[in-house]
């Protein structure tokens, strides 16, 4: 069973990087690779220009999508052990830990076990574990699963922080609208291999754009133009498929010569539909 | 990281609850064991018998004789009626009430006589109808005294019991149930601890910091180090009990039996422990490890058996050679030291062979475990666990 052909990816350091792609497509098996849980048969891992090593991973925090912590440890006992097992002495250790778990609003909760908090909480305690020793490089599977939308606010302002203060962090998720927010790049992985990555803009110029316009005339006009196709037409106007490279000004100008233009604008671009446009090709 | 993980370990059991009652409950048995058959049995008493009337007085020479013989102690008392012999029975003053009468003679017990009194009685009786009739055929009671003195017999025992025989077989089998829970309970925690790191994925967070080797190591020792710590207050209460009572249980070779017996749990804890590791690897449920690990648990109870064959055969041949097979040395080792039979050269040699097995076994559980323990899918068997590559 082949589980990744070929997928090569980077981030860098203060770069949110997200991983999307349907169940199965490869993105748990990438992470494991990273974080040295699975051994690829060919390629390799690299940080900083080198070959990863235990050294190099004891600095990454890593977030498995199954939630793995210990149910019957008080949960600054556990972020605090994870701390020293990743290099922290014993005192910054539990320092770090008790910042961690107040920032993540649970520092009242600091010595109740593990499994007498709510998913959402385990969940934060579980990124406590990842962030406590200041990794240099966060791996986050499905970080936001599960998550209240304000849960969700708090995590992603998390990671906008961390990343600012120069961590690298990939991600991954199947929620494309959050991606699209908090990302700067993107990965779209599908059976194993990498089918797009790169910035929004990016994968905008090179996949076709809907552009909706609304001529106060026929929508004969459009179906003269070069690499645009009508994918509908009703009260709206048309709705055009234009190909990446056509200048809009060329549609803007024909839509003039045929009369009023009373509306001209891109309707998609957003990730879901490049998404979408990706995976369907 | 080895000792930081072997301290989580630790520490998580100490705070449990479950070990607090489990020590407490291991000391209270051990204690029992040795309190509660002290209180049971007391000093050896004579057999108390009542004699009514004349005709039974008569016998007390007869019973005198006899009971000497027999190498039994017995305290004779007149009593002058039926009624008051009765009564001392029933409140069990006397053991027994001796009345003779035309019909013959009678003992009255409370509830039944035993066997070693009923042939005292009868050998007496028959004594006493023998005499009578030598008198009556006009034989001298010079020729029937001489006649009646006990024929000299001596015995030579042709494989001598210890004077401690029964004391020590308690013990062996004390030590064998104990080990066979200790190396079961602590095995099994191994097993669940690895099971339930596995499938909760706590594992794959574990070996981004730390190395497989050291994960298994540091669970290793922090189980082991928390099973001796609760046998060793077991053994302490044990013998804090014995100072107290003195308990005949206990044979003297008890400060030999004791550290023997820690060292055989450490060397058998730390064989087990690692295959008990192995096994909680290869599972893709927790519910599965109690399937997994049932090999394992039917060699700890084939060793516990064979005691129960060492204390009827304690010097067999084939006894000795199985003790240094290694998944039944810790389990048959003590119990042949609590029965005294082992050789000076064989516990060195013992302790060298398990060594030996203990690292090749931490060898391929590390190569199972390292393997395994990220794997997922469905649970893998031993066979194919045995050939697992790490990826």
């Amino acid at each position: 069973m082949l589980a990744l052909a070929g997928v090569s990816l980077d981030v860098s350091e203060g770069e949110i990087v997200g991983l999307v792609g349907r169940n199965g497509a490869g993105k748990t098996t990438t992470m494991r690779c990273v974080m040295g849980i699975v051994r690829p048969d060919q390629g390799t891992v690299s940080w900083l220009g080198h070959p990863v090593g235990q050294a190099d991973r004891r600095r990454f925090g890593y977030m498995p999508e199954e939630r793995g912590l210990y149910p019957q440890m008080r949960i600054l006992d556990q972020v605090s052990y994870f701390a020293q097992l990743h290099g922290l002495e014993v005192d910054a250790a539990n320092a770090s830990a008790s910042a961690w778990l107040e920032r993540l609003g649970l520092k009242a909760r600091a010595e109740e076990r593990l499994v007498a908090l709510s998913h959402g909480n385990q969940q934060r305690v579980q990124l406590a574990v990842a962030l406590v020793h200041d990794p240099s490089l966060l791996v986050l599977d499905e970080p936001f699963a599960g998550l209240d939308p304000e849960a969700v606010d708090s995590l992603s302002q998390v990671l906008s922080d961390q990343a600012e203060q120069g961590t690298a962090i990939l991600f991954s998720s199947h929620q494309l609208e959050l991606v699209e927010r908090v990302c700067q790049r993107v990965v779209i992985l599908d059976d194993g291999r990498v089918l797009a990555a790169g910035t929004l803009t990016e994968l905008r110029r090179r996949f076709p754009a809907e552009l909706r316009v609304k001529v106060d005339a026929p929508p004969e006009w459009a179906k003269a133009l070069a690499d645009t196709r009508i994918l509908r037409a009703d009260q709206e106007g048309v709705l055009l498929i234009v190909e990446p490279g056509v200048d809009p000004q060329t549609i803007l100008r024909a839509a003039e010569r045929a009369g009023k233009v009373e509306h001209f604008g891109f309707e998609s671009g957003g990730l879901i539909d490049l998404y979408r446009q990706v995976v369907s090709r | 990281m080895t000792r930081l993980v072997a301290r989580r370990e630790i520490t998580e059991r100490v705070q449990g609850r479950l070990l607090r009652v489990m020590t407490a409950l291991t000391a209270a048995l051990v204690v029992a064991g040795i309190v509660i058959p002290s209180l049971v049995r007391g000093p050896s008493r004579p057999t108390t018998i009542g004699l009514v009337g004349r005709s039974a007085e008569a016998l007390a020479p007869a019973l005198q004789r006899s009971a000497a013989a027999a190498h039994v102690r017995v305290k004779l008392h007149s009593i002058a009626t039926d009624a008051l012999a009765r009564s001392e029975v029933r409140s069990g003053t006397l053991d027994l009430a001796l009345s003779a009468g035309p019909t013959g003679v009678q003992a009255e017990v409370k509830q039944s006589l035993s066997a070693a009194d009923r042939s005292l009685l009868q050998a007496t009786l028959d004594e006493a109808h023998l005499v009578q009739t030598l008198a009556r055929a006009g034989v001298p009671a010079v020729t029937i005294a001489s006649a009646l003195t006990p024929v000299p017999m001596t015995t030579r025992a042709l494989e001598p019991s210890s004077p401690d025989r029964q004391a020590r077989a308690i013990a062996a089998l004390a030590a064998s149930l104990l080990m066979y829970l200790s190396l079961s309970l602590y095995g099994a925690a191994v097993a669940n601890g690895v099971a339930q790191e596995k499938t909760s994925r706590t594992a794959e967070v574990l070996l981004a910091a730390v190395r497989p080797e050291q994960l298994l190591g540091g669970k290793v020792t922090g189980i082991g180090l928390t099973g001796l710590g609760q046998l060793a207050i077991a053994a302490a209460a044990g013998l804090i009990a014995n100072a107290f009572v003195h308990s005949a249980t206990i044979p003297g070779s008890v400060w030999v039996l004791l550290p023997s017996f820690l060292v055989y749990f450490l060397l058998g804890f730390a064989l087990y422990a690692f295959a008990f590791a192995a096994a909680g690897a290869i599972v893709a449920r927790q519910e599965e490890v109690q399937f997994v690990t049932l090999p394992l648990g039917m060699i700890l109870l084939g060793g516990y058996l064979l005691v129960y064959a060492a204390i009827a055969s304690p010097n067999a041949a084939w006894l000795r050679v199985i003790s240094f097979l290694p998944p039944l040395t810790a389990s048959l080792m003590p119990a042949r030291i609590a029965l005294g039979h082992v050789a000076a050269w064989e516990i060195p040699v013992d302790v060298l062979i398990m060594i030996l097995s203990i690292y090749a076994t931490a060898r391929l559980a590390a190569r199972i475990y390292t393997a395994a323990l990220v794997r997922g899918g469905a649970r893998i068997s031993w066979r194919d666990a045995v050939q697992l590559r790490a990826r």
